[in-house]
């Protein structure tokens, strides 16, 4: 998923999406109606992915939302059971997270960057399903502090057009 | 270096040494089996092969005329003749296994031992340390075959007090195991056989496998009904002979199944639980198993597992168009700390019993919560802070008062 700086800007300006409109038509953005979008009254500061279908919403007190995207909960199926981190654990990036079972598989979820959980979605113990219903909203994972807000500068993680640039790669 | 000359007769002593296997592919000898085919000329090196590739040679006198001969050189050897004439020789030692899973490329796996725990470890061992290049074409596939003594499995997400009768289990002599993949619960013994197939994420497809694996053994015998079910496992006439689950983690999935060939299964009764047992109600988030009629493939004239695991090599051999090299290993010789440790943490009372979901559970009319395999809630008195396993035990011994339900 990591291309040579070549492809991707070739790829891009060629087939870039401007970016009001991806945000608006992409299944991958977040959901604007909840708490990852909504915490912070001018909304996250940047919202990231992971090669591994992790997103990322960080806001400006240094609060992350962690989820998994629409892209890998479709393609996982119907959620059967989530496991939560426990409270307090503290994180490096790339760590588990905990994990999702679909379909008789169990997917590791990995935290996008270093940080310390400080709440996890009690609601995916009674209803799973939510991770197929809005995986980029109402079903995030973890609440995390974030070890350091410049983090979030991490060539791996990806922005929203580059992350669907790269689900076309591959598939 | 080597002539042919001469690997006729490493041949020949190879095929005295126990344990020698040979691979399905045989479908030429690539040399003369016949003892008259030795020649005294080279009598030396065939001793000194027979050193290399026995007991007797391993310990004393190979130390003593070979020092820089370690046991790498030796599997390094094994694995290069097992390659040229399709015949593997010995288990593989474990500094090997640790250099073949690390490097790039297919290879297929099977295993001597019967230790479900050991087993699990090898293939967790494989999934973690495959490389997973980004943005490259995957080509490390790997294939594991395993055969677990008794044994009942269920998923990492389920609750065994829930799914399995374990003291049944215990009288039966089947150890419990819980795997790291999802899924429900299942019964192993000598006559089934486990395989497992290992591939990226973005190539993992959930029926992938299983269609193959109906694609090898319908060629082989048209006749038999042979299909996959909705649910993507392999029924043989509306029987189920085959369950699946799956893992995915560090860019990479497995997907691993077990296979019935001609398991004892009058003896699995009374080892799983029906969904419903009187007097309890498990609530919580744990995955639900999914109870099917079985049968084994023998019915289809499949009679060895060693059938299955050749079927499938040769199979695989085929789709992947590679002359995929087989190693053998086991327990004894196949050892890394890392593959110990494994072992040790699969068969641990806080893997088995401690971290799996939070459930609760209702007792006639008692209700028990319980995180982490300890009672945090409880309306019988003076169980909260106990091991939920200890208090099933107490249960069975009548030794709470009050509650006549056994778990």
């Amino acid at each position: 998923m990591i291309r040579t700086c070549s492809q991707s800007v070739l790829k891009f300006s060629a087939r870039s999406t401007p970016r009001l409109f991806l945000r608006a038509q992409s299944s991958n953005a977040l959901t604007s109606s909840q708490i990852p979008f909504t915490f912070s009254k001018a909304g996250p500061l940047a919202v990231k992915y992971t090669s591994q279908h992790e997103w990322i919403a960080a806001h400006q007190d240094g609060t992350a939302f962690v989820g998994i995207t629409k892209y890998a909960a479709d393609a996982l199926g119907d959620a059967t059971y989530v496991e939560l981190p426990d409270i307090d654990t503290e994180l490096e990036a790339g760590d588990s997270l905990g994990s999702l079972e679909s379909v008789k598989s169990a997917s590791e979820i990995y935290s996008p960057l270093a940080g310390t959980v400080v709440e996890v979605n009690e609601s995916l113990n009674d209803s799973p399903q939510l991770i197929n219903e809005d995986p980029m909203g109402e079903a995030w994972i973890a609440k995390l502090r974030l070890s350091n807000l410049e983090d979030l500068k991490n060539e791996e993680l990806m922005s929203l057009e580059k992350y669907e640039e790269s689900l076309k790669e591959d598939h | 270096m080597l002539k042919l000359s001469r690997h006729r007769n490493l041949a020949h002593v190879l095929a005295q040494c126990a344990p020698v296997q040979y691979r399905s592919l045989g479908s030429q000898t690539p040399f003369d089996l016949e003892p008259e085919a030795q020649d005294d000329k080279y009598a030396d090196l065939n001793t000194m092969y027979s050193q290399m590739f026995t007991e007797g040679g391993k310990s004393a006198k190979r130390a003593a005329s070979q020092p820089s001969n370690n046991s790498f050189d030796i599997d390094a050897l094994n694995a290069e003749i097992a390659e040229a004439y399709n015949f593997a020789p010995r288990p593989i030692s474990g500094d090997f296994f640790e250099q073949i899973v690390k490097s790039p490329g297919r290879f297929i796996i099977q295993s001597l031992s019967t230790n479900p725990y050991y087993n699990l470890a090898l293939e967790e061992y494989v999934f973690r340390n495959t490389p997973a290049p980004k943005g490259k074409l995957f080509s490390n596939e790997r294939l594991l075959f395993y055969v677990n003594d008794k044994c009942v499995v269920i998923g990492k997400n389920q609750t065994p007090w829930k799914e399995l009768f374990l003291d049944n289990c215990e009288t039966k002599g089947y150890k419990y195991v819980r795997r790291r993949s999802g899924g429900g619960a299942v019964v192993h013994d000598l006559g089934n056989v486990n395989y497992s197939y290992l591939t990226s994420r973005d190539n993992f497809q959930r029926e992938y496998f299983n269609k193959q694996i109906v694609h090898w053994l319908t060629d082989l015998r048209p006749e038999a009904e042979i299909h996959l079910n909705h649910r993507g496992d392999i029924h043989l006439n509306d029987f189920k002979v085959s369950g699946s689950a799956f893992k995915i983690a560090m860019g990479k999935s497995y997907h691993h199944g077990t296979m019935l060939i001609n398991s004892d299964l009058s003896s699995f009764k009374g080892l799983l639980k029906p969904d419903n047992v009187e007097h309890i109600s498990w609530s919580g988030g744990s995955v639900e198993s999914v109870r099917s009629n079985v049968s084994n493939m023998k019915e289809a004239g499949f009679s060895s597992t060693d059938e299955f695991i050749n079927i499938c090599t040769d199979g695989f051999r085929r789709t992947m168009q590679e002359e995929v090299p087989v190693y053998l290993v086991d327990e004894t010789t196949t050892t890394t700390d890392q593959l110990s440790k494994n072992t040790k943490d699969l068969a641990s009372g806080e893997w088995l019993y401690e971290s799996g979901p939070s459930f609760s559970v209702t007792i006639a009319h008692h209700s028990i919560s319980v995180v982490k395999g300890v009672i945090k809630e409880s309306t019988i008195p003076g169980c909260t802070g106990q091991h939920f396993k200890d208090f099933v035990n107490l249960l069975r011994q009548n030794q709470i008062l009050g509650v006549n339900v056994k778990i």
